[in-house]
């Protein structure tokens, strides 16, 4: 109960000691706020981007092409094998007549060119739908080279190395975002630290009397190490919030503009572990500021 | 309760108290006093371990002053009440949030930090100035609101370093008053004064600092004749120990 109330009284003089020095307290929650928005733009483009990556490498199928005169039972055994892989989800056969219509719906202008040749140019092909997950697991590049060793298949095609060089990227933007907030977050540390050592030079007094009356130590640092945790908390919520805005005014830009790429890479936000994870940077960056500001030799 | 054994201390090369030896018992009311840089202060300061001697020991309570570690200096410190020279008061805090702030760190309830301002704050006759800052307050009501601050913890040694300096005659009586109503209540007072009229009055036992060294007992007889503090009191008076209250 008294341990209860003295936090209560910490987190009271925390406060009240913000407000004193308010213009400087404003002055750093904006800049905390304004580097974790940077960071959070950038994870925001990672998340999407990711998602985007997944969701394409996910819905690509592996295309199995026939040699000519293949036969039934070859196409049967072929179809038997990746469904027992469990890695394939469903298999779907393309005759090549089927092959044909297909890419004169795709190439409408090139549709007459078709029917111009002797013959159907296009092989049978199996169409082979993977399970969820299964794109990213260690066990289809073996699968995909079991497949392509049969007799009766002319060319496999997966092509994931755009999705893996796609993927570098969105790491490289997370990477930069990380590295450029982590700096602009150190700088915001250091900004609160500064708030922190006012607002102990402005009580000097206070703490000088706590000291002599036997107020611990805990007590007597305590409200400025939490002034410093309180601006990183504030600082994180509010880039969350700044955020929160401009994705949805992206949403609206994107909702009024004929450009229907923009859709297909900004369309969710972050996810509440990242929400958590960027409020937690905040106040990371205030735990640093107070505590280097409220050390012994300071206070 | 309090006990010094050869205790020295040096300020930049001046000796300040020299091989200077006291005891004062629970519940007993003692005046240091002295001239001007005579070390009362110092004394006071050793007493709260805000300055450590450069040789002796130091007992309160049997507890060993001088070789207490950094982390057990608050907790003596709260065993304390202590009114200072310049009162010390938090110029942008009420009477009540100046009395009752340490109650808020210690983790005392609103209510009770209320119950227990407001008891002191009567003791000293400033319950009616609760909301007042101390710019309001006239030097002695600020000296009552520093001595309702020390007291509000129940101290089990009052400390008071010059309370009666910047107050007149008849503030200082009054002062005098509360700490005698407090030592009464079983608190042990120790009241550093270089007023010897205001410590006859009292009759209590006087600690005299001169020289670094401590002569007890008479306020004015051991006292060398050129100090100037001397010529405040008219005669030499006796001052006796005091049985205990």
């Amino acid at each position: 109960m008294r341990r209860g109330a003295a936090l209560v009284s910490l987190l009271d003089e925390a406060l009240a000691g913000l407000w004193r020095a308010r213009r400087m307290t404003v002055v750093s929650v904006l800049q905390i706020a304004f580097s974790l928005f940077l960071v959070g733009i950038f994870l925001l483009a990672a998340e999407n981007l990711g998602g985007v990556v997944d969701a394409l490498r996910e819905e690509t199928a592996v295309t199995v092409f026939l040699r000519p005169g293949t036969d039934e039972a070859a196409q049967a055994d072929l179809e038997r094998r990746a469904l027992d892989s469990k890695l394939v989800a469903a298999v779907r056969r393309v005759t090549p007549e089927e092959a044909r219509r297909r890419f004169a719906r795709s190439f409408s202008s090139l549709a007459s060119a078709t029917g111009t040749l002797s013959a159907n140019p296009f092989p049978t092909s199996v169409e082979l739908d993977l399970l969820p997950g299964a794109a990213s697991s260690a066990a289809l590049r073996p699968f995909l080279a079991n497949l392509t060793a049969f007799p009766s298949v002319e060319e496999v095609q997966f092509d994931v190395d755009w999705v893996r060089r796609l993927r570098g990227v969105v790491r490289l933007v997370a990477v930069t975002g990380a590295a450029t907030g982590f700096c602009l977050a150190l700088g915001a540390a250091f900004t609160i630290a500064n708030v922190v050592r006012l607002t102990i030079l402005l009580h000097r007094d206070e703490i000088d009397i706590l000291r002599l009356v036997g107020a611990p130590e805990m007590l007597i640092r305590g409200p400025f190490l939490l002034g410093g945790v309180l601006q990183g908390l504030l600082g994180g919520l509010f880039a969350l919030g700044l955020l929160g805005l401009a994705f949805r005014g992206v949403l609206l830009f994107i909702a009024t503009t004929e450009n229907v790429l923009l859709g297909v890479f900004l369309v969710r936000f972050l996810s509440p572990t990242t929400c958590g994870l960027l409020v937690l940077g905040g106040v990371l960056a205030g735990l640093f500021g107070g505590t280097i500001a409220s050390r012994r030799r300071h206070v | 309760m309090i006990e010094f054994y050869g205790v020295s201390k040096e300020y930049h090369r001046r000796r300040v108290l020299k091989n200077l030896s006291f005891q004062i018992a629970q519940g007993e009311f003692v005046f240091l006093t002295g001239p001007s840089g005579a070390g009362k202060t110092t004394v006071l300061k050793l007493l709260y371990r805000a300055e450590t001697p450069g040789a002796g020991q130091i007992l309160v309570n049997g507890r060993n002053v001088v070789a207490m570690p950094a982390s057990r200096i608050p907790e003596l410190r709260r065993t304390m009440g202590i009114v200072f020279q310049d009162y010390k008061l938090l110029p942008t805090r009420t009477v009540f949030e100046n009395v009752s702030f340490v109650l808020k760190f210690l983790g005392v309830s609103l209510a009770e930090r209320r119950r227990r301002a407001y008891q002191v704050l009567r003791l000293v006759e400033l319950h009616h100035r609760v909301n007042a800052f101390p710019e309001e307050l006239s030097g002695g009501e600020q000296q009552r609101v520093a001595l309702a601050r020390a007291l509000v913890n129940e101290p089990e040694l009052l400390v008071a370093d010059e309370p009666t300096g910047n107050l007149d005659h008849r503030l200082a009586q009054e002062m005098m008053r509360l700490f005698s109503q407090i030592n009464v209540r079983g608190t042990t007072v120790l009241v550093a004064t270089h007023d010897v009229a205001l410590i006859r009055e009292t009759g209590r036992r006087c600690l005299t600092l001169d020289r670094g060294g401590i002569l007890e007992g008479l306020v004015e007889a051991a006292l060398p004749p050129q100090a100037a503090w001397r010529r405040e009191g008219s005669s030499a008076h006796p001052v006796v120990p005091e049985e205990r209250p």
